[in-house]
C-alpha cells in the first residue's frame, strides 16, 4: 500500500470512529434530547430487541423488491428494444415515456392503494412503476446509440430482423442494460419502502413507519441502519457481477 | 405532422377509453375525465379547498428551501472531495455508497427529530437534492483537462481564479445537469415527505382527499401539484439552455 493510500484508510476510518465518538458523547452528555437522538451504543442493544421482527419485515420487503425487480427489468428491457428500435414508435411515444418517466409516482400512490387495497399488490405495483421508467429510458437511449454500422453491416448481409434483434443488438446493449439493472433496483426498493410506509401493514417501512410514530429512536435507528446496509450490499454484489461479466465480454 | 396527429388521436384515444371504462365500473373509484374536471373547477375557484393558496406556497417554500441548501452545500461537499486528493479518495466511496441506500429509509428518522411540520420535508427534500448535485461537482471537476489547469497554474493564476476562469466553465454542462436533477429530486423529496406524514401542504391536502374518498379532488389536487413539478422543471430546462450558451 502506498503511503497515500494508508492516510486515505486511516481518514476513513477515523473519521467514522470520531463521528460515532463525538455522536455517543453528545447524546449521553445530554446536548441533544436521547429520546429524538439516542446514542450509538443504544443503537447496538435496540438491535438485540428489534432483531428478529426487523429481520423478518426485511425479508418481506426483499421478497416483494426480487418481484417488483423482476417485472421491471423484464418490462424496460423488452418496451425499451421495441420503443427504441421502431422509429414510429419512438417519435410517437416519446413525449409520452418523458412525462410518465419525469412525473412524481409519489402522486398516484394514494390511488393504486385505494384500487388495490392494503398488502402485498400495492407494494409489487409501485416498486414496479419505480424501476420499470428508468430502466426504460436507458434501454431506449442504448437503442439509440447502437452503431449504424453495424446494423447495416448485418442487414447488407442479409440477416433476418429476428437475427438482427437477437445477434447484433441484444449484444450491443448488454451494457445499458447491465447499467439499467444497477439503477433499477434501488428504485424498486425504494418504491416497495414508500409503499410500506404509506400504507403497509407487514415488511421494514412498516415496521419503520411505526417505531417513528412510537418514538422508539433506538429502535428506529437500527433498523434504518440494516435496510441501508441490506441495500449497499446488494448494489456491490450486482456492481461485482457487473465487474465480472464485463470482464468476461472483454 | 403526422406523428402529431398519432399523439392526439393516442391521448384522446386513452381519455376515451378511461371514461369508458370508469363509467362501466366505478366512477367513484377511477375518475373518469368528465367528473375530474369539474373537480378541479372547484379547486381552482376555492371552494373544495378554500386553503389551496396557502398550502401551494408552502410546498413551494419547502422546496424553494431544501434546494437553496441542496446546492449551498452540495457545491461545498464536491468541490472538497474533487479539489482535494486525499479528501476525494476517502469519503468520494463513502457518499456513493450513501447514494445507494433509497433515501426513504432516512424519512423516518427525519420525522421524528424535526417534527411533522415544514422542517422534515425541506430535510428530506435537501437529502435528495444533495446527493445529485455533490456527485456532478465531483464528476465536473476530475473531467477538467490537467493541461489546462497547468497552463493557469504556469502563467501565476491564483486557485481562486482557476477554479472560476477555468474550471467552472470547463465543467459547466455536467454541472448544470447536476443542478437540473437535484431540483426534480428536491421536489418530489418535498412532495413525499408531505405525503408520508404532513399537517399542511399539498400533500397533506391530497392526502385528505384520499383518507375521505373524495377521488375527484383528489385527482384534481394531483393534476395542480404536477403543474409545481412541470413549472420548476421549465424553469430549470431554460436556465439549463441559457448556461450552456454561455459556456460554448
Amino acid at each position: 500500500m502506498s503511503r497515500e493510500s494508508v492516510r486515505v484508510r486511516l481518514l476513513q476510518v477515523g473519521s467514522i470512529v470520531l463521528l460515532l465518538g463525538a455522536w455517543e458523547a453528545v447524546a449521553r452528555g445530554g446536548w441533544v434530547d436521547s429520546l429524538f437522538v439516542p446514542a450509538p451504543s443504544a443503537v447496538v442493544g435496540a438491535f438485540a430487541r428489534i432483531g428478529p421482527s426487523a429481520l423478518a419485515g426485511l425479508g418481506d420487503t426483499l421478497l416483494k423488491t426480487a418481484v417488483a425487480y423482476v417485472l421491471s427489468v423484464v418490462f424496460g428491457v423488452a418496451f425499451g428494444i421495441a420503443i427504441g428500435s421502431v422509429r414510429a414508435l419512438r417519435e410517437v411515444l416519446s413525449p409520452f415515456v418523458v412525462a410518465m418517466y419525469g412525473m412524481p409516482k409519489i402522486l398516484v400512490l394514494p390511488w393504486i392503494v385505494l384500487i388495490l387495497g392494503f398488502g402485498t399488490a400495492p407494494a409489487i405495483v409501485y416498486g414496479t412503476i419505480h424501476g420499470f421508467f428508468p430502466i426504460l429510458v436507458l434501454v431506449i437511449g442504448g437503442v439509440r446509440d447502437v452503431d449504424r454500422t453495424l446494423v447495416t453491416v448485418a442487414r447488407a448481409f442479409g440477416a433476418s430482423t429476428w437475427q438482427l434483434y437477437w445477434k447484433v443488438l441484444l449484444p450491443a446493449i448488454v451494457p445499458t442494460v447491465l447499467a439499467g439493472m444497477r439503477l433499477g433496483i434501488v428504485f424498486c426498493l425504494l418504491g416497495v419502502l414508500i409503499v410500506e410506509m404509506f400504507a403497509g401493514v407487514r415488511g421494514m417501512g412498516h415496521v419503520m413507519g411505526s417505531l417513528a410514530n412510537g418514538f422508539q429512536a433506538p429502535e428506529l435507528f437500527a433498523a434504518t441502519a440494516l435496510v441501508s446496509a441490506a441495500s449497499i450490499a446488494i448494489v456491490l454484489a450486482l456492481d461485482t457481477l457487473n465487474d465480472r461479466l464485463s470482464h468476461w465480454r472483454g | 405532422m403526422r406523428v402529431l396527429a398519432l399523439r392526439v388521436a393516442i391521448l384522446a384515444a386513452f381519455l376515451l377509453a378511461w371514461e369508458g371504462a370508469a363509467r362501466a365500473a366505478n366512477p367513484l373509484l377511477y375518475v373518469p375525465p368528465s367528473a375530474a374536471l369539474p373537480a378541479l373547477g372547484r379547486l381552482l375557484a376555492l371552494e373544495s379547498y378554500p386553503d389551496l393558496v396557502p398550502s401551494l406556497l408552502l410546498t413551494l417554500r419547502e422546496i424553494v428551501i431544501a434546494y437553496g441548501l441542496a446546492i449551498a452545500a452540495g457545491l461545498g461537499c464536491g468541490a472538497a472531495l474533487g479539489l482535494n486528493r486525499v479528501i476525494g479518495r476517502a469519503y468520494a466511496p463513502i457518499v456513493g455508497a450513501l447514494y445507494a441506500v433509497p433515501a426513504v429509509v432516512w424519512y423516518p428518522s427525519l420525522m421524528l427529530f424535526f417534527g411533522l411540520d415544514a422542517a422534515s420535508k425541506i430535510a428530506f427534500g435537501f437529502l435528495l437534492g444533495f446527493f445529485p448535485i455533490t456527485l456532478a461537482v465531483l464528476a465536473g471537476i476530475r473531467q477538467v483537462n490537467p493541461h489546462m489547469l497547468a497552463v493557469a497554474r504556469a502563467f501565476g493564476a491564483r486557485p481562486l481564479t482557476i477554479f472560476v476562469k477555468v474550471m467552472v466553465p470547463a465543467m459547466m454542462f455536467t454541472l448544470v445537469g447536476g443542478l437540473r436533477t437535484g431540483l426534480a429530486l428536491s421536489v418530489i423529496g418535498v412532495i413525499v415527505g408531505e405525503i408520508l406524514g404532513s399537517k399542511s401542504g399539498m400533500g397533506s391536502l391530497i392526502n385528505h382527499a384520499y383518507g375521505l374518498f373524495r377521488t375527484a379532488d383528489y385527482v384534481a389536487l394531483v393534476l395542480v401539484t404536477l403543474t409545481l413539478v412541470v413549472g420548476s422543471d421549465a424553469v430549470a430546462s431554460l436556465v439549463e439552455r441559457r448556461a450552456q450558451r454561455w459556456s460554448e
